[in-house]
């Protein structure tokens, strides 16, 4: 009367089905009657009798038996349930008590599965708000598109994801294919007014946004169409949830009230709720206000071109995205809007002078995922991101071969205690489920450890990859716990398939023979396959990581032509405050005065362009030369005396702009090294002529030359580049650039602070390190470098600590054999070479078969290098070499402690 | 039994759980068990009964096992789980409060009545 799950799968559940559990009940009910007929019977009754009377205790017994049926089929269905749940248990306690014996091993698993999810956690966290998560809130993602227009331009194709206001305007009203259109932009503008002004980020969105998201208002409402009309619509702001409750408390009353954002005052007429970012998550808008209010701005930043912004199809500047009717298929479209597009061009060529004729610019729409980073103009971080991705799927390829192989070997040493268990009868199924649920257990755990350490050094890779404030954590993101949970839950299963695949072998009389095990050394070919496959991921990594570390020295080697280490670049917000060019000249006095004299600073100057983001070009003349434009982009800056002490360039002859290069005084100009050489080859520049704008204006003469920089491409910058006085061109425009003695962020905020007294009205000064604008242009090497060190490291580490194991247990194993080998006269050396050889001779394959692999895969990743073939010999010999070091090292410990066991006791202990 | 009292809903499992607390008992056990205790008054349709247990084993409640009887017959044998001994408790500690206050309550009535 026992009641264990194994009696009752024996006996009939084997067979299963209803018809098993039909035939069941049928004994049941037979038996039944048979009881009741006889005690009948035995009361006196006619045997015939009894049975109808029997049966009719039943009721209609037809009905009945079949209702019973179904009952008994119901239960064993239940029953079945019940028992795998209760095997589950037993084979998780099973696991546990396990765990229990041998901690040091279970660490071991667990770290090692925990840093490979880790490491895949932290990076599915980046790219799945890079590449996959679509905005919050969206209420439907898969058909909402962000709207690209191709063109045609000298043989190349442009992608143009910003687009004229008159050009949305054309595809909301004549394209068919979409429910709704919006137009927006992120732009980040000064919100507030003195001293607590601060720049932060607007969305600048037409009313039909907000019709894409299920997000409705906390507190009063949406701006409509009818306050978004242009040309300046109604000033009017819906403030994020954020910002209402860092700036206003949620306090209920700040509706009508009027805040100060960028140079327009709004009034607030609702609160967006919590979480609602528009298209930016990661850098959610503070506020949100209708595209065409912020109109008059943009209308300044056409620089009185003298266009209506909003039928100009001249100025592009916002994004446009459309939901796709539910029956309309992507390509149809794509079709309705390349149709919408063309005969928008047909209606700009017509207003518009100077556009290629539609033949030659083949104008097509193209609709694209919402993120941008899967758009046609996707970034190279998001690039570096996806490889990167894949280095962490090798990590965590790693981590399940290590596992593996660490399995296997327990597997090996409990063989005998299953031989004993398959002996007992126990199913090779039941074994292997065992197996499989003990490796989950660990993997499961791996799993939780490995998301803290994503947790923790998420926040590091998430700082390098995602800018902007917001950034989630990883352990509260249910996607990212979910994704974190399969790859714990298939590296369980395929590193608990290894030793499954072991058993099947396994032969019980061999292993019931006590002695086998200690007295045959077999080497496991699939212990071999792993340690070689681990061997050859991790030279690939190591490879990809060598490769990203020389392009970044590369990149660091580029001399610039100045440091911008200890300088600020100091930018000039006027936001309305309309000053007279005589007044803007005096502010900018009175600024370089002021960052001059500040103790903090070393030297001042003013500037009109800066390196890698703001350029200014003009048209030269020089006499002899037919066209100056044809020999390329002449890039100018406008400085003061101090510029070149401040932003350490050299003067290679002549002089450097000086006091007297004022206004009014000859005009005098700096040239770059290349310049010279191209405008005046052979020639001494000073002296020589140019005109500037026109050939009609009066000379500028060169009074020096100064040495190249890189104003616009690190790599292959022509530095063609000079310099004009401030003083004698555009004194009224402009920021500064400031050499700081200490560490340039140090200081930012006192000069700040010390040049914002003197802003007048609403405008203020924005500053930012110049070494920041150019870590932008470094950005994909450094990540690039950094990661692939990171994880080609934790690869290495990974990959010598499975040989480290398995040498180690195959030295256990042969001790036997060693034993013998050195009573017969072997030498301690002899001994160690015959270990260590072995190690290495897997770790040779690895690393022939991964540098294949490497050279294989290496074009893919050359455009992502910086001068640097992605077949360098030194680094695949760099990384063959440390690959051996650290092979023989990891074969070299159990070896040498092989070695100095005593003879004898290896051969009495069988 | 066609004249028997006709079963409350519930009371039948509850009825199983009882019988079966005195030890393994087969189907047609239980049935003449309980007609012997209620002195025939309670009337239980033996396809009921055997429902009623099916649904019990696959809750857990009971668990069978095949056996013999005196008479060297087969028979399919019920015992009470250790989840079927706490349900009984449970199930019986609520029969009997709701027994009394239902009495008390309709002994009153007849006092004012």
């Amino acid at each position: 009367m026992r009641d264990t799950p194994a009696y009752r799968r024996l006996l009939h559940l084997r067979l299963g089905g209803a018809r098993q559990s039909a035939a069941e009940m049928d004994l049941e009910i037979e038996s039944h009657i048979a009881m009741r007929v006889a005690d009948l019977v035995r009361q006196g009754m006619d045997p015939d009798a009894a049975r109808s009377a029997a049966l009719a205790r039943f009721g209609d017994f037809d009905a009945a038996r079949a209702r019973l049926h179904a009952a008994a089929y119901r239960r064993d269905k239940a029953l079945r349930h019940r028992d795998r749940l209760v095997d589950l248990a037993a084979d998780f306690r099973y696991a546990l008590r396990q765990a229990r014996r041998t901690p040091g091993f279970v660490a071991a698993v667990v770290l090692t599965l925990a840093l490979g999810i880790g490491a895949n956690a932290a990076m599915f966290s980046i790219v799945d708000r890079l590449l996959f998560r679509a905005p919050p809130m969206l209420r439907h993602p898969s058909s909402t598109h962000r709207i690209y227009l191709a063109d045609a331009y000298r043989g190349k194709t442009l992608y143009n994801e910003y687009i004229p206001y008159a050009r949305y305007v054309d595809f909301a009203t004549s394209t068919t294919a979409f429910s709704r259109l919006a137009q927006a932009n992120d732009i980040e503008m000064a919100i507030g007014s003195g001293p607590d002004t601060r720049e932060m980020q607007v969305g600048v969105v037409t009313a039909s946004f907000f019709d894409f998201f299920d997000a409705p208002p906390v507190l009063g409402h949406y701006y409509t169409a009818a306050e978004d009309r242009p040309p300046n619509g109604t000033a009017v702001a819906v403030l994020s949830y954020g910002f209402w409750h860092t700036r206003y408390a949620g306090a209920h009353n700040v509706l009508g009230q009027a805040i100060q954002i960028g140079a327009t005052k709004y009034t607030i007429i609702g609160v967006a709720p919590r979480g609602f970012v528009g298209l930016w998550p990661g850098s959610p808008p503070a506020a949100f206000v209708p595209l065409t209010a912020y109109g008059r701005e943009i209308a300044a930043g056409m620089l009185g071109r003298g266009d209506r912004w909003w039928t100009t199809y001249n100025f592009t500047w916002a994004t446009v995205i459309a939901e796709r009717k539910p029956n309309v298929s992507v390509a149809a479209a794509t079709a309705d809007l390349t149709s919408a597009y063309a005969r928008s061009y047909q209606t700009a060529t017509a207003t518009t002078p100077g556009m290629q004729p539609i033949t030659v610019d083949r104008p097509r729409g193209i609709v694209a995922s919402i993120l941008s980073e899967r758009g046609p103009n996707e970034s190279s971080t998001a690039k570096v991101a996806t490889w990167i991705t894949g280095v962490a799927i090798v990590v965590w390829l790693i981590a399940c071969a290590n596992v593996a192989n660490l399995l296997l070997a327990r597997a090996l040493r409990r063989r005998r205690e299953i031989a004993v268990r398959l002996a007992l009868g126990v199913s090779r199924a039941r074994l292997a489920s065992q197996l499989v649920t003990e490796s989950v257990a660990f993997a499961l755990g791996g799993g939780v450890m490995g998301v803290l350490i994503a947790q923790w050094g998420g926040a590091v890779l998430r700082s390098q990859f995602l800018s902007g404030s917001a950034q989630p954590a990883v352990a509260t993101d249910a996607r990212t716990v979910l994704y974190a949970g399969a790859a714990a839950l298939l590296a369980g299963l395929l590193a608990g398939l290894a030793p499954i695949f072991q058993t099947r072998g396994v032969d019980l009389a061999d292993h019931l023979k006590a002695g086998v095990r200690e007295g045959t050394y077999q080497r496991s070919r699939l212990r071999i396959a792993l340690l070689v496959f681990q061997g050859t991921l991790s030279v690939v990594l190591l490879v990809g990581a060598g490769l990203f570390v020389r392009s970044l020295r590369q990149v660091n080697q580029v001399p610039l032509g100045y440091d911008p280490s200890h300088v600020l670049e100091v930018e000039l917000a006027m936001r309305g405050a309309a000053l007279d060019s005589a007044r803007n000249v005096a502010l900018r006095e009175r600024l370089l005065d002021e960052a001059a004299s500040m103790p903090d600073v070393a030297s001042a100057s003013r500037q009109l362009a800066v390196p890698f983001a703001m350029h200014w070009a003009m048209r030269l003349y020089v006499t002899g030369i037919d066209s100056v434009a044809r020999l390329g982009q002449f890039e100018m800056n406008a400085v003061s005396p101090a510029y070149f002490r401040t932003m350490g360039t050299r003067i290679l002859a002549g002089r450097g702009i000086s006091d007297a290069d004022r206004d009014g005084a000859t005009r005098a100009m700096v040239v770059s090294q290349s310049m010279a050489k191209t405008l005046w080859p052979g020639r001494d520049p000073i002296g020589e002529c140019v005109k500037i704008q026109a050939d009609t204006v009066p000379c500028t003469y060169v009074v020096g030359v100064a040495e190249d920089i890189k104003a616009r491409e690190l790599d292959n910058d022509p530095g063609l580049y000079y310099y004009l006085s401030a003083a004698q061109f555009h004194p009224d425009d402009g920021g500064l650039f400031v050499r700081t003695r200490g560490p340039a962020t140090d200081a930012q905020e006192a000069v700040r602070r010390q040049l914002q007294r003197l802003m007048p009205g609403a405008s203020y000064v924005v500053l930012e390190p110049l070494s920041d604008l150019l870590g932008e242009e470094t950005r994909s090497w450094r990540l690039g470098a950094t990661m692939f060190v990171v994880f080609g490291s934790l690869a290495l580490v990974l990959a010598a600590i499975g040989l480290y194991g398995v040498v180690t247990y195959n030295v256990a194993q042969r001790t036997h054999e060693l034993g013998v080998r050195a009573a017969l006269g072997a030498r301690m050396s002899d001994l160690a070479r015959l270990v260590v050889r072995e190690g290495l001779q897997l770790t040779v394959f690895g690393v022939a078969i991964g540098s294949g692999i490497a050279l294989v895969v290496a074009p893919w990743v050359a455009p992502l290098l910086f001068r640097e073939s992605p077949r360098d010999p030194w680094v695949f010999g760099l990384v063959a070499a440390v690959l051996l070091v650290v092979a023989a090292l990891a074969s070299f410990v159990p070896a040498h402690r092989a070695a100095r066991a005593d003879p004898m006791q290896a051969l009495r202990s069988d | 039994m066609d004249d028997g009292l006709p079963l409350l809903k519930g009371t039948l499992d509850l009825l199983i759980l009882k019988t079966l607390s005195w030890g393994p008992m087969h189907g047609y056990a239980i049935a003449t068990w309980l007609e012997d205790r209620s002195s025939g008054a309670l009337g239980v349709d033996d396809s009921a009964l055997y429902q009623a247990l099916q649904r019990m084993e696959g809750r857990g409640w009971l668990s069978a096992e095949w056996g013999t009887t005196e008479h060297n017959r087969r028979a399919r044998y019920y015992k009470l789980t250790a989840a079927g001994r706490r349900r009984l408790r449970d199930e019986s500690a609520m029969w009997m409060r709701y027994t009394t206050s239902v009495t008390s309550i309709l002994s009153l009535a007849t006092r004012s009545a």
